[in-house]
């Protein structure tokens, strides 16, 4: 039997804020245990939450990108459940009314564009983090209270590729944007699935299942891939698929049952008293769509429209925010558009990749790449010299300084290479005389010979054009 | 002792070794200590020019201190030492007031007698034998018994004003958002209020300037400016707009309370004030009490979904964190809070919600329109606190249907409905035990309340009335 399978994703990511969602604690990756907490982060009793602006603004910015419609008037909700990675017993949430709604994202599969509506997106905090180990449980609290964002998709999406695609394209648009640091592996990116396949042609959907623990995008389409099949299997030895929770075993890349969902879960939603609706001020949101950074879908198309460059090579520019970024920049410093993408696409990463060190920690100066590719182009010295220079800009160094230490610098001088060609010339007769008998190859030779003259340093071209100039002359 | 403004003229050490050794003194008769404060060190560092320069006071132990044991005198809470002060101690504190204790109060806040503190009942100053009133029981009985002259309550839904009733004192719940909560431990986040006692009006028109204002930390606080207070209380009541709650009235059995409102109502009017009555729609007022524990109980049970034994207060041991947080709850609340517990739960179950918890919240929204209106044109509504005096400890819990008890003993609930500032000051005295009068105003009009409150205060004469407790 043909079956129809009906992927729905919820994205769970932390924002990347200075403080917390509702007390004034730093947020913290990788810091020692319970050391970024307060009063409030630890659910003691008389503390009130207070809204992070900078997460309002975020989760605007997020809307603003996925194209949802944004619910001037924010309002909190408690989401009640006793749990001991939940320090208050309630966690706020927007579940009445999220500040987004109805968006979508386009995502590209197979050469192929498709749009993947959004239903919600709502602000939320984080929970604690829990270990357990044998002797008992431990908790950190610092991830308590962490802003999150949490996107719904409608049930649009078909394949793992999709899913893959989908969640591709929010985790960069919200690095784009900054808000995020959308790392699946550290999980400040979180990514649940519902998965059911129904036969071809039926209207209702049947049971689904959710998949979590998903660490990277790969996994999301593993996962689908084999969740899919396994629902199939089961369907067709005409079993049920019993609605549960089931985790993904990066191992045996399959899924495997965590829990069975024994009915809904009544999580006694109620607005939270202690935060009035706050009403956004219409211009500050205006203000903030206005500011968020070019989305890399438009930079792609900016890259090939305006800057004439290759899909492929404007591809692989905005794959990584850092390295568009960095691209921009020294478009800075240079007019040469494709020869500063060619550097960045090719010498520029095999140099990143070779050294082992993440974009973050790029050694070169936007500037001082683009002062090399200007000296090339100005034929200042020669392309082989650029890549032997570009090897010490990858240090940090200055061209300028590198080119000016090893002596590098071309002769462009007209009177110090006719000065070496009327020497060369005078000791090369020979040569004259091949030339007068239409053998051409003299000039390469007479160029080698300046060249050797000059230590390496006569403009190529220069050289020959002038050797060319003063062979005419001599044979008249 | 005197009043805190008295007070604030004369030997500060003495006042607060005085007052110290008073609370310890009547602790055996009146139980309304939970934890007495060293105050050596507040001494030697307070603001001497502060509004409330070396005034000892109490606080209740629902208001977190940092490094003083704060138990809202539950179980569950015991050996609980906040890592933070409550936004109002700093304010005191900067303003020169002296911690000496944190009083009793009902386990949580909620009850309405200080019985179910889990260090036993407050005994009232007048008769030992008498409930001081609660939540804030402990509060109301120092004050009263002249320990301190200011202490800190809170009021959910009369528990200031009750006591200050049964006790003989002033209490006051200013609007909602005048005083931040930011950590006072919550019953009712929508309901509760910072409240206070003293023993004069002009007393609490100083505390509420100290009080009052914006606190970031509390996003309900307000940012309406806290003005002078003092400036506005000169007792003069020609021309004031008053009215009288009918309905209130025309329930209360016993004929002293009345004779003695209706007294005090006269010379009110004696002095130019122009008295009215109001009535306000009688199912509405019926259905106060039920709206209240709805909404009170279902905000609480979330509320006090911290208490699970995992961070801090009790722990019992267990195998796992949730058999940890489920022993922990079982022991430390005690039976009346489960109980509350329990209706909260069921009015939030997403099938109860429509016709329990919303519907409670519209009913709330109606009644604060029929107060709304009802006070439109006036400075305030008169009404005597309670129709009873204290009842004695033994008692049982009154009948809850009957019309008197629905009405006369409900009726402050209004102010924390609307938030609209409410107190009460005494009026007289039935068989010895005191009784008091209650206003309330529009939103912010403190000012006007203490002026027209004042100029009652002149009336009775009844300004820093203490009962020693011997």
């Amino acid at each position: 039997m043909e079956y129809e399978v009906i992927i729905g994703i919820e994205i769970h990511c932390e924002l990347k804020t200075k403080t917390k969602m509702f007390s004034s604690a730093p947020t913290s990756f990788g810091k020692t245990a319970n050391s970024c907490v307060n009063e409030i982060d630890l659910g003691h009793p008389g503390t009130m939450p207070c809204v992070n602006k900078t997460a309002v603004e975020y989760a605007i910015m997020a809307c603003t990108a996925l194209h949802l419609d944004i619910d001037p008037l924010v309002k909190f909700d408690r989401k009640n459940y006793y749990y001991s990675d939940l320090p208050k017993g309630f966690q706020i949430t927007q579940q009445f009314h999220p500040i987004g709604r109805n968006g979508y994202v386009d995502i590209e599969v197979n050469g192929e564009e498709k749009r993947i509506r959004v239903n919600r997106l709502h602000m939320e905090e984080d929970t604690a983090k829990q270990f357990h180990t044998n002797s008992g449980t431990m908790i950190d609290y610092n991830r308590a209270g962490t802003p999150l964002i949490e996107i719904v998709s409608e049930p649009d999406i078909r394949n793992g590729k999709e899913a893959a695609a989908y969640v591709e394209a929010l985790r960069s648009m919200l690095y784009y944007l900054g808000v995020s640091d959308v790392k699946m592996e550290e999980g400040s990116m979180r990514c649940d699935v519902n998965v059911s396949i129904r036969p071809k042609g039926q209207v209702e959907f049947n049971t689904k299942t959710e998949i979590k623990n998903l660490n990277s995008i790969s996994n999301v389409q593993k996962a689908i891939d084999y969740e899919v099949e396994r629902q199939k299997e089961i369907y067709e030895n005409g079993g049920t698929v019993i609605q549960e929770t089931r985790r993904f075993d990066e191992e045996s890349k399959t899924t495997v049952s965590m829990r069975k969902k024994e009915g809904n879960v009544d999580y006694k939603f109620f607005p939270e008293p202690n935060i009035f609706p706050i009403q956004l001020d219409l211009n500050w949101v205006k203000k903030i769509q206005e500011s968020i950074p070019e989305m890399p879908k438009v930079r792609k198309q900016r890259y090939i429209e305006q800057y004439g460059l290759s899909e492929y090579d404007a591809n692989v520019l905005v794959q990584t925010k850092e390295l568009s970024e960095f691209f921009e920049e020294v478009l800075q410093h240079t007019s040469h558009i494709k020869m500063a993408a060619n550097w960045i696409i090719g010498d520029f990463t095999a140099a990143m990749v070779k050294s082992g060190c993440s974009l973050s920690e790029n050694p070169v100066k936007a500037e001082y790449l683009a002062t090399l590719l200007n000296m090339i182009q100005d034929k200042e010295i020669s392309g082989k010299q650029g890549k032997e220079v570009f090897e010490e800009v990858f240090k940090g160094k200055d061209p300028k300084q590198v080119v000016a230490d090893k002596g590098m610098k071309q002769n462009s001088d007209a009177g110090a290479l006719l000065e070496m060609i009327t020497q060369v010339l005078d000791e090369q007769p020979q040569s004259i005389q091949d030339y007068a008998n239409g053998k051409d190859r003299a000039v390469g030779f007479l160029v080698g010979q300046v060249m050797k003259k000059s230590k390496g340093q006569a403009n190529p071209a220069m050289t020959n054009q002038l050797i060319v100039q003063e062979l005419k002359k001599r044979i008249g | 002792m005197a009043t805190m403004l008295e007070m604030m003229k004369s030997n500060v050490e003495k006042n607060v070794s005085e007052a110290l050794k008073k609370a310890q003194d009547v602790q055996g008769k009146l139980n309304a200590v939970v934890t007495f404060v060293d105050p050596t060190e507040q001494l030697e560092n307070y603001n001497k020019n502060g509004l409330m320069a070396g005034v000892p006071i109490v606080l209740k132990d629902n208001v977190c201190t940092k490094g003083i044991e704060t138990t809202a005198s539950s179980g569950i809470l015991q050996g609980y030492v906040p890592i933070y002060n409550a936004h109002i101690v700093d304010r005191l504190q900067a303003e020169g007031a002296i911690v000496i204790a944190k009083s009793s109060m009902d386990e949580l806040a909620m009850g309405g007698t200080n019985k179910t503190a889990y260090t036993g009942p407050v005994h009232n100053p007048y008769d030992l034998d008498r409930i001081s009133g609660g939540s804030s029981g402990g509060s109301a009985a120092l004050v009263a018994a002249g320990v301190v002259p200011f202490a800190i309550g809170s009021d959910t839904g009369d528990s200031v004003r009750k006591p200050a009733s049964f006790c003989g004192i002033c209490g006051v719940k200013p609007t909602y958002g005048r005083i931040s909560r930011y950590g006072i431990i919550p019953y009712s986040s929508s309901l509760d209020h910072v409240g206070y006692f003293t023993r004069s009006v002009r007393d609490a028109a100083v505390a509420l300037e100290v009080l009052a204002g914006r606190d970031d930390r509390d996003m309900t606080s307000s940012f309406e400016p806290v003005p002078h207070y003092l400036d506005q209380v000169k007792g003069n009541l020609k021309g004031k707009k008053l009215a009288i709650l009918k309905n209130v009235v025309d329930v209360i059995e016993n004929k002293e309370i009345l004779d003695c409102f209706n007294k005090v109502v006269e010379e009110v009017k004696k002095q130019g004030a122009e008295v009215k009555e109001v009535e306000l729609n009688e199912d509405l007022m019926k259905a106060m009490l039920p709206t209240y524990y709805l909404i009170a109980n279902c905000e609480a049970t979330a509320n006090h979904s911290n208490l699970d034994g995992i961070r801090f207060g009790l722990q019992k041991e267990a195998k796992s964190c949730e058999d940890v947080m489920i022993a922990s709850r079982t022991e430390g609340f005690g039976s009346l809070i489960k109980k509350r517990f329990v209706i909260g739960s069921y009015g939030l179950f997403e099938e109860n919600q429509d016709k329990l918890f919303r519907k409670a919240q519209k009913v709330r929204r109606l009644i604060v329109e029929e107060l709304k209106n009802a006070l439109d044109g006036l400075d305030g509504i008169l009404a005597p606190a309670s129709g009873t005096v204290a009842p004695k400890i033994e008692d049982q819990n009154q009948d809850d249907l009957s019309d008197s008890y629905l009405v006369a003993e409900n009726h402050m609930v209004l102010g924390n409905f609307s938030g609209y500032p409410s107190a009460t000051i005494p009026m007289g005295e039935v068989g010895g035990l005191p009784i008091g009068l209650n206003i309330t105003c529009h939103p912010f009009d403190e000012g006007n309340m203490f002026d027209i409150l004042r100029g009652i205060e002149l009336i009775t004469g009844l300004e820093d009335k203490i009962k020693e407790v011997l």
